[in-house]
C-alpha cells in the first residue's frame, strides 16, 4: 500500500488516494468532495471505486466547505479535497464557522503544502497553513512524516468525531514508520534518542531531522530526533521531557516558522522546560518558484542547516 | 391551497408573538438586530407553523425538515418562533446573548431546533444544499431543506457558488427564501449593491422562482405549498419574499438605523403598544429591566 512494486515508498499523494479507497470500503457514510483538482491531489482514486460517493463541486472551495458542512449535518462524513493554499486562504471562513464552530465531522485533506510544489510559486507552496488551522478551536491538525504515518493519520481522522485538518505532501518520502505503525492525536513519536539536542520535526522535515542526526553524529554530537505528527493536539509531555533531558532544541516544518510547529514548542517549552531554541522553516517570506532542492536551500531548511541550527542551540546552552 | 380561518388567525398571533418577543429578548440583552427580524415573521409563521414538518419533541427526527438560517443575525426572529413552537420556554429568550445562553448568531449545539452555525454572511446556502444532497443520498425523499437568506448577503460570492451547485445537482428538495427588506446594514440595498433583477439572476442559474408578499400570510403559505408539492422538477426553487425591513413598528420600517440597534425601554415600551395596537390585542408594554450587560461594570472599572 506504501510501497511500489520494487518496495520503493510511493509518492504521498498515491498512498492519499489509496487511503481514501480503503476508507471508503469500511465506511459508507464517507464521502469525498473535489474542486477540480482530483487528478493532482490522487482523489481520483475515491472517485474511480465510488463514483457515487465522490462529488464534485467545480472551482468553488467556499462551497466545498459549506457542503461538506451540510453533509456532515446529514450523518456523511465528508473528506472535501483541494490544495492547502485554498483551504486555509479562501474557505478558511467556511472551514472555521460553518465546520470546526460546531465541530462538524469533517476530514480535510490540505494537498500539496510547502517547498515541494516548488514550480507553481508562492500562490501555491501553502506555508501558512498550520499556523492558521491550529488557531482554530476545535480543529486537529496533523502533518504526517511518512506514508506509514499518513495512512494512520487517515485512519485516525475517521475513528475521530469532529474536524480534522491534515497535510499531504507532493513528494516521496523515506520510510520512517513500520507497516504497524500507530498513531494516536497528542502523542509523539521518540525516532532516535540523543543526549546532546533534540530535533522536533513534522511532516516530510521529520526525515531531514534523522539525516541531520547523521551528520551530528559524525561530529560526536547526539541528537535526538521527536516526530511531532500530531500538531494540535501537540504532545507537551514529550517535548518537554526530551528538552529536559537534551537541555536544547531545534524544530523543523516545511511551513512558515511564524505560527506553525516551531511555535507550537515553542509555547511548550516556554510554559514547562525553556532551553534555547531554534526554528527551521520558512523565515517569514513567500515562497516563490524554483526547483525543490534550490529552495530548500534558499531557505536554510535542509539537514545541514538543520544541523547548524542544532549546533547553534548546543553553544548556547553551553554559554559559549 | 385555501387557509381555513382559524389557521390563519394562529399564522397571525405567531407572526405577532415573534415580533413582541424580539422586542422582548432584544432589548434586555441590549443587542440585536430589529429590522432583519421583523422583516422574517410572517415567513416564520409560514414555516413553523404550517409549511415545514418538524417534531419539537425530536429535534434530531432524521425525517424532519431543516431551516438553515444563513442571514445567522436574524437569529432573534427563529429563536422566538422555536420557542413558540415548543422547542424550549419561552423564559428562555432572555438568555440570548448571555454566557451559556442563545447565541447572538446561530449555533447550531447549544440550542434545539437550529440546523447551522451562522454569522458570516453569504455561507448558509452551501449548508442547506449539503443537506439536501445528503437527503438525496438517503433517499429521503420527503424531508426539504429550507435556507432563509437576507438581500445584502447576495453579494456574497459564495451565495452563487450554491446557487450553480444546487442546480447543478437538481436539488430541488431546496428551497431557497430570499427575505428581500430592500434594506442592509448601511443603507438600502439598490444604493449599496445592486441586485436586481433578482428573480432573472436566480433563473439565470437554473433556479425556479416565486415572488410573494412575505408579510401576507395567505401569500406566503400559498407559495411555500407550490415551492414543495407543485415547482419540484429537478430544480432547486427560490421563493422571493417581498418584505419591509422593521414592519410592525413605525419607528424602525425601512430604517437601516434599526438594522443592528437595541431599543431602550422607553422605546421598546412604545414598540409593544404600537404592535398591540395594529393586531387589535390588549396593550402591553415593556415590563423588564435590561439585564446588566457588563459594559456597565466594565467601564466601572469592576
Amino acid at each position: 500500500m506504501a510501497n511500489d512494486a520494487s518496495g520503493a515508498p510511493l509518492e504521498m499523494r498515491e498512498v492519499f488516494g489509496n487511503t481514501l479507497v480503503e476508507l471508503g470500503r469500511r465506511y459508507p457514510q464517507m464521502v469525498v468532495l473535489d474542486a477540480d483538482l482530483n487528478t493532482s491531489s490522487k482523489a481520483l482514486y475515491f472517485k474511480q471505486a465510488f463514483p457515487a460517493r465522490f462529488i464534485q463541486v467545480g472551482i468553488a472551495e467556499q462551497n466545498l466547505f459549506g457542503v461538506a458542512a451540510g453533509l456532515a449535518l446529514t450523518g456523511f462524513v465528508p473528506f472535501p479535497s483541494t490544495f492547502a493554499s485554498f483551504a486555509s486562504r479562501r474557505a478558511l471562513d467556511q472551514i472555521a464557522i460553518s465546520i470546526c464552530y460546531p465541530g462538524l465531522n469533517v476530514k480535510i485533506p490540505g494537498s500539496y503544502v510547502g517547498i515541494p510544489t516548488s514550480h507553481a510559486g508562492a500562490s501555491h507552496n501553502c506555508i501558512e497553513d498550520i499556523a492558521v488551522m491550529r488557531a482554530l478551536p476545535n480543529l486537529r491538525v496533523a502533518d504526517p512524516g511518512d506514508n506509514a504515518d499518513l495512512a494512520a493519520v487517515m485512519r485516525a481522522a475517521m475513528e475521530t468525531e469532529g474536524p480534522v485538518y491534515f497535510r499531504v505532501t507532493r513528494a516521496t518520502l523515506p520510510d520512517l514508520f513500520g507497516a504497524d505503525h500507530v498513531f494516536q492525536w497528542g502523542k509523539g513519536h521518540l525516532v532516535r534518542p540523543g543526549r546532546d539536542v533534540t530535533l522536533y520535526g513534522t511532516g516530510m522535515m521529520t526525515g531531514f531531522c534523522l539525516q541531520a542526526a547523521e551528520l551530528l553524529a559524525a561530529e560526536g554530537i547526539g541528537a535526538e530526533v521527536v516526530h511531532l505528527g500530531s500538531i494540535k493536539p501537540l504532545d507537551a509531555e514529550l517535548v518537554a521531557e526530551s528538552a529536559a533531558r537534551t537541555g536544547c532544541a531545534v524544530t523543523a516544518e516545511n511551513a512558515t516558522i511564524v505560527g506553525g510547529l516551531g511555535s507550537a514548542v515553542a509555547e511548550a517549552l516556554a510554559e514547562r522546560c525553556p532551553v534555547p531554541l531554534r526554528r527551521i522553516g520558512v523565515r517569514d517570506r513567500w515562497v516563490s518558484s524554483g526547483g525543490i532542492a534550490e529552495l530548500l536551500a534558499h531557505h536554510q531548511m535542509r539537514p545541514e542547516d538543520i544541523a547548524e541550527a542544532a549546533r547553534q542551540a548546543i553553544r548556547q546552552k553551553r554559554g559559549s | 391551497m385555501r387557509l381555513a380561518p382559524d389557521k390563519l388567525a394562529e399564522l397571525e398571533e405567531m407572526a405577532y408573538q415573534i415580533r413582541r418577543l424580539c422586542v422582548e429578548m432584544i432589548t434586555y440583552a441590549r443587542w440585536g438586530h430589529i429590522g432583519g427580524s421583523f422583516s422574517m415573521a410572517e415567513t416564520l409563521a409560514a414555516l413553523y407553523f404550517q409549511a415545514m414538518r418538524v417534531d419539537p419533541a425530536r429535534p434530531h427526527w432524521p425525517e424532519r425538515d431543516r431551516l438553515v438560517l444563513s442571514k445567522a443575525h436574524g437569529s432573534p426572529a427563529v429563536y422566538a418562533a422555536l420557542a413558540l413552537r415548543g422547542y424550549y420556554p419561552a423564559e428562555r429568550l432572555y438568555s440570548y446573548c448571555e454566557l451559556g445562553g442563545l447565541e447572538g448568531h446561530t449555533d447550531l449545539t447549544c440550542t434545539p431546533g437550529i440546523e447551522s452555525s451562522g454569522g458570516p454572511l453569504g455561507m448558509g446556502l452551501s449548508i442547506a444544499a449539503g443537506m439536501a444532497l445528503g437527503l438525496r443520498y438517503q433517499e429521503n425523499p420527503r424531508a426539504r431543506v429550507y435556507c432563509l437568506m437576507g438581500d445584502g448577503e447576495l453579494g456574497e460570492g459564495n451565495i452563487w457558488e450554491a446557487a450553480m451547485f444546487a442546480s447543478h445537482y437538481h436539488l430541488d428538495n431546496l428551497i431557497g427564501i430570499v427575505d428581500y427588506n430592500k434594506v442592509q446594514a448601511k443603507g438600502f440595498v439598490w444604493d449599496l449593491m445592486q441586485i436586481e433583477p433578482l428573480a432573472d439572476k436566480w433563473r439565470a442559474f437554473g433556479w425556479d422562482v416565486l415572488e410573494a408578499d412575505g408579510h401576507d400570510l395567505e401569500a406566503l403559505v400559498e407559495a411555500l405549498h407550490r415551492a414543495r408539492w407543485v415547482m419540484p422538477r429537478g430544480k432547486p426553487l427560490a421563493l422571493i419574499a417581498h418584505t419591509v425591513k422593521g414592519k410592525g413598528v413605525e419607528m424602525a420600517e425601512f430604517n437601516y438605523h434599526w438594522h443592528t440597534q437595541a431599543p431602550e425601554p422607553e422605546a421598546a415600551d412604545q414598540m409593544l403598544r404600537e404592535l398591540a395596537r395594529a393586531y387589535g390585542r390588549p396593550e402591553e408594554g415593556y415590563s423588564r429591566l435590561p439585564a446588566e450587560s457588563g459594559k456597565e461594570a466594565f467601564y466601572r472599572g469592576e
